[in-house]
């Protein structure tokens, strides 16, 4: 688990263009949303692109994202439970 | 203010083309939503209103020969052209003043999309290339008509093109710059938006339910539409039936997010707002209102809070038609002006399809059946796009002397007019010679350039270029960036294509420089957009097979994109539009802006051409002749004995207003575009421009001119001069900064800075005998492959 949630921090700074993080720089139990790293809605259509694409995860709606991405580490639970790749 | 009438109307969507399938189909009540059978998209499973005629179809409908290459938007508008013409009695008797104005955003994409790879790997298919940008269907879709329109442009604000384009024509006519506008948007469907939306998780699996609760998003459709308007006077003077009167309409920025509309609906509310107020009626005289409807949660939560700030518990009957046709995006202003009309025309309201139950929170519920019978005096139309351009119109039954007229053609308006036609000569014999004039504005009054800000090949956000310009000596020269983190915050910035960025800092710069905090109006010229973006997306559209795309391209791909920043960033709610026709984009941006100054509607603008070029996108305009071939120095890339220019990218910002203050750097005191003119027409502007200021043309100091180094574009400056201004020095500016489709943005820039400082540097003089000049009046002419012609007189401060 924790291998997968450093990497899916690697993959959010690069598929987000967080430019000068490090995936130190994120609590992986912070909220990803509002406070916390300050993303929006855009962010999260970017993040469900990202499930889809490198852990074949594809969601029907975009309010399924909202609890997914509570926290990288509710993110990597759910994809370690529903990846098909 | 004139009385604005509608004298013609043409449509083609799902339902079918024309107005008869058009209102048949509204009253039957049925969806012309279904699964698509034209579009080779790989996502058949989601439902669209595609236009059941395929491409060898629609020619024939128009009597195009099958061999004639042309898009899908050209040619679907080209049949609701054809028939909004017909009924206003254009096809035969062209007057010399009928401005065309269309929106489209997808362009060309369409073919695009399919012979990508060959633009970038073969010849094959380079025919093509030159016809993807908005401003290129526009030319072809009025090529029927050639030379007959005296001024032509292209709007693209995404979902809300084609009703801005209403609002354009409306203004040009009531500032008397045209006498005619026949305007009205087009999209066909294409893999880019249809993958694009799909990104967005907007679309819905199934036929949309708009203002239903359980709503689940959109369908695309595709269609065409298009008005006729014109002033009352014009139509009685024309001898044609009168269909409606086009009372009001409102531009706004909603000013919060690229794609979502704010709680509240700031934007579309003051749309409304600014309608209603501009037609002089109250709320409760609307009888309907035909919504924006997309069946987003978002949109129809928001529009319906909107429209509850507005009519409050007296909301009228409404309805959103997309569930008939789909969302026929850049056309949607359009198509739904005229079913709004035909709405009043037929006596119906057409049904909100497949809607259940109210939004929480919402205190009305549309009208879930057709409605016959119904006497309509006003509806309102609403048309919302990405980054929230947001506008509404409001079309009224006809009313004349006392008498509401509701049906098309009647008889004993026809004979009313033509006793009223008589006093109508009787005025014009006694008026201004207007009718002989082209395109000159009624009004003359000066209009300031504050500020003006660039960020291009040259040194950035200052004016070391009137100095020590920096010459290119390649055909692609890349730009200079300046320092984004004053402006924008990282984690803005992180999103934003460069492109997005120069127009920000230029922006901000403009603002500062001219010491102000707030403008009326964002205007944006671009003849491409973002095309970092729209690449990517399509890259990743060809390469992955439509799967897993980034939206944030996507968004970023509409070219109404920088203008919506811009507003974002300066909180502005203001007037909104985005121009997109090719080597004229700026000067349209410019034109809109004069024509609302001079009517009183703005008092400030912020006036800007952005424009950017690509490695891929470079090859591709060099297999059409944009640039030069082999290697140069700086003094012999710009020679003109060969074919073809230099690319250079373009960030120009200026700050208009009425009133001059402190910073001012010169005075606009005419802008004319026109369509085509004939030399006698350009000399004839010229003059009556010049006459205004009671000057003759040597006073003019310089004529400043696009000279590119092509042999052709060359060629029409220097006969322009050696016609109309033979002895004024030539000032050219193409040479340091490069071309591009909003390049005439630094030919204003620079004739700004020239009057604002008197004098000209010696290395902007293309040919004078004199070289000590101390500018008073500029002329600032330029043109696009000798189609499109502006001319724009420039003063000091001082005259």
């Amino acid at each position: 688990m924790e291998e997968l949630i450093y990497k899916l921090k690697e993959e959010i700074i690069d598929v987000l263009n967080l430019e000068g993080m490090k995936p130190e720089d994120i609590d992986e139990n912070a909220p990803l949303f509002g406070e916390g790293l300050g993303l929006d809605s855009i962010d999260a259509l970017e993040l469900i692109v990202l499930m889809e694409k490198n852990y074949g995860i594809k969601l029907k709606n975009a309010n399924e994202g909202k609890e997914i991405f509570k926290s990288v580490r509710v993110m990597a639970e759910y994809i370690n439970e529903h990846k098909t790749k | 203010m004139p009385k604005l009438v509608v004298t013609g109307l043409g449509i083609i969507t799902a339902m079918g083309a024309g107005k008869e399938a058009t209102v048949r189909q509204l009253l039957s009540g049925k969806s012309a939503i279904g699964s698509m059978r034209i579009l080779q998209t790989k996502h058949r499973e989601l439902p669209a209103g595609e236009v059941n005629y395929t491409d060898e179809e629609l020619k024939r409908l128009i009597g195009m020969p099958q061999e004639q290459l042309c898009n899908r938007t050209t040619l679907l508008a080209r049949v609701a052209l054809k028939e909004a013409l017909t009924e206003a009695r254009l096809t035969e008797n062209f007057p010399d003043k009928v401005a065309f104005i269309s929106g489209n955003t997808v362009g060309g994409m369409e073919k695009s999309e399919r012979y990508y790879h060959d633009f970038k790997e073969n010849n094959s298919r380079n025919e093509y290339i030159g016809m993807h940008d908005c401003g290129a269907c526009t030319e072809m879709i009025a090529e029927e008509y050639r030379g007959k329109f005296q001024l032509m442009s292209t709007i693209s604000t995404a979902c809300s093109s084609a009703e801005n384009a209403i609002i354009l024509g409306a203004n040009l006519i009531k500032d008397g710059r045209t006498e005619i506008a026949v305007v009205g948007g087009t999209e066909c469907l294409s893999k880019f938006h249809l993958n694009g939306f799909n990104t967005l998780m907007i679309l819905d699996q199934n036929v949309c339910r708009p203002f239903d609760a359980q709503r689940n998003g959109l369908n695309l459709g595709e269609g065409a539409a298009y008005l006729v308007i014109e002033t009352e006077e014009s139509a009685i003077r024309r001898n044609v039936p009168i269909l409606c009167e086009l009372s009001g309409y409102g531009n706004s920025c909603d000013a919060f997010h690229q794609t979502a509309t704010s709680p509240q609906g700031d934007g579309p509310f003051l749309a409304m707002q600014k309608a209603l107020k501009d037609s002089h009626l109250e709320a409760f005289d609307i009888d309907y209102i035909n919504a924006h409807g997309t069946g987003t949660p978002n949109n129809d939560e928001c529009e319906g809070i909107a429209m509850m700030r507005i009519f409050g518990d007296k909301m009228p009957p409404i309805s959103s038609t997309k569930a008939y046709t789909g969302h026929t995006t850049s056309a949607a202003g359009s198509v739904e002006s005229v079913i709004s009309i035909l709405s009043i025309l037929h006596h119906f309201i057409p049904a909100n399809l497949n809607y259940q139950q109210a939004i929480e929170g919402h205190n009305f519920k549309p009208v879930a059946e057709v409605l016959t019978n119904v006497t309509i005096h006003h509806v309102l139309t609403n048309s919302f796009g990405f980054g929230g351009n947001d506008s509404s119109c409001i079309f009224s039954a006809y009313q004349n002397t006392g008498h509401r007229n509701q049906g098309s053609v009647v008889s004993e308006q026809i004979s009313e007019n033509k006793i009223q036609n008589s006093e109508f000569k009787i005025q014009e014999a006694e008026g201004t010679n207007a009718s002989s004039r082209l395109n000159v504005s009624t009004s003359q009054r000066p209009i300031y350039i504050l500020a003006a800000s660039q960020i291009s090949n040259q040194a950035p956000l200052c004016e070391q270029w009137f100095e020590q310009p920096e010459l290119p000596t390649v055909a692609n020269s890349d730009s200079q960036e300046a320092d984004y983190s004053k402006y924008i915050s990282p984690m803005v910035a992180r999103r934003m294509g460069k492109l997005f960025k120069r127009a920000i800092a230029t922006a901000v710069d403009v603002m500062d420089k001219g010491k102000m905090k707030q403008v009326d109006a964002i205007i944006t010229g671009t003849g491409l957009g973002c095309i970092e973006h729209t690449e990517k997306f399509l890259n990743a559209m060809l390469d992955n097979d439509e799967e897993c795309l980034p939206p944030t391209h996507f968004m970023q791909s509409t070219h109404n994109t920088i203008g919506s920043q811009i507003a974002l960033h300066l909180k502005c709610h203001g007037y909104n539009c985005t121009y997109s026709h090719r080597g004229t984009s700026f000067d349209s941006s410019l034109l809109d802006a004069l024509s609302q100054m001079h009517l009183g509607e703005i008092h400030s603008a912020m006036v800007c051409g952005h424009e950017e070029m690509t490695p891929d996108y470079f090859k591709m305009l060099g297999k059409i002749g944009y640039w030069k071939d082999g290697q140069f120095d700086e003094k012999t890339l710009h020679r003109h004995d060969s074919v073809g220019s230099f690319s250079g990218s373009c960030s120009v910002n200026l700050l208009l207003s009425d009133t001059a203050n402190d910073e001012t750097m010169c005075a606009i005191r005419s802008m004319d575009l026109l369509y085509k003119p004939s030399q006698q027409q350009l000399q004839e502007t010229l003059r009556q421009n010049l006459a205004q200021l009671n000057i003759s043309i040597e006073d003019i100091s310089a004529v400043v001119m696009g000279l590119n180094g092509d042999k052709e574009n060359d060629e029409v400056y220097l006969d322009f001069a050696r016609q109309h201004c033979p002895h004024t020095p030539i000032v050219w500016y193409k040479h340091i900064f490069g071309e591009s489709y909003c390049a005439s943005a630094f030919g204003v820039y620079a004739a700004a800075v020239m009057l604002q400082r008197h004098c000209i540097p010696a290395h902007l003089i293309y040919s004078s005998a004199k070289t000590d000049i101390s500018p008073k009046y500029i002329l600032v002419y330029n043109h696009f492959q000798n189609k499109d012609h502006s001319l724009i007189l420039l003063s000091s401060c001082s005259c």
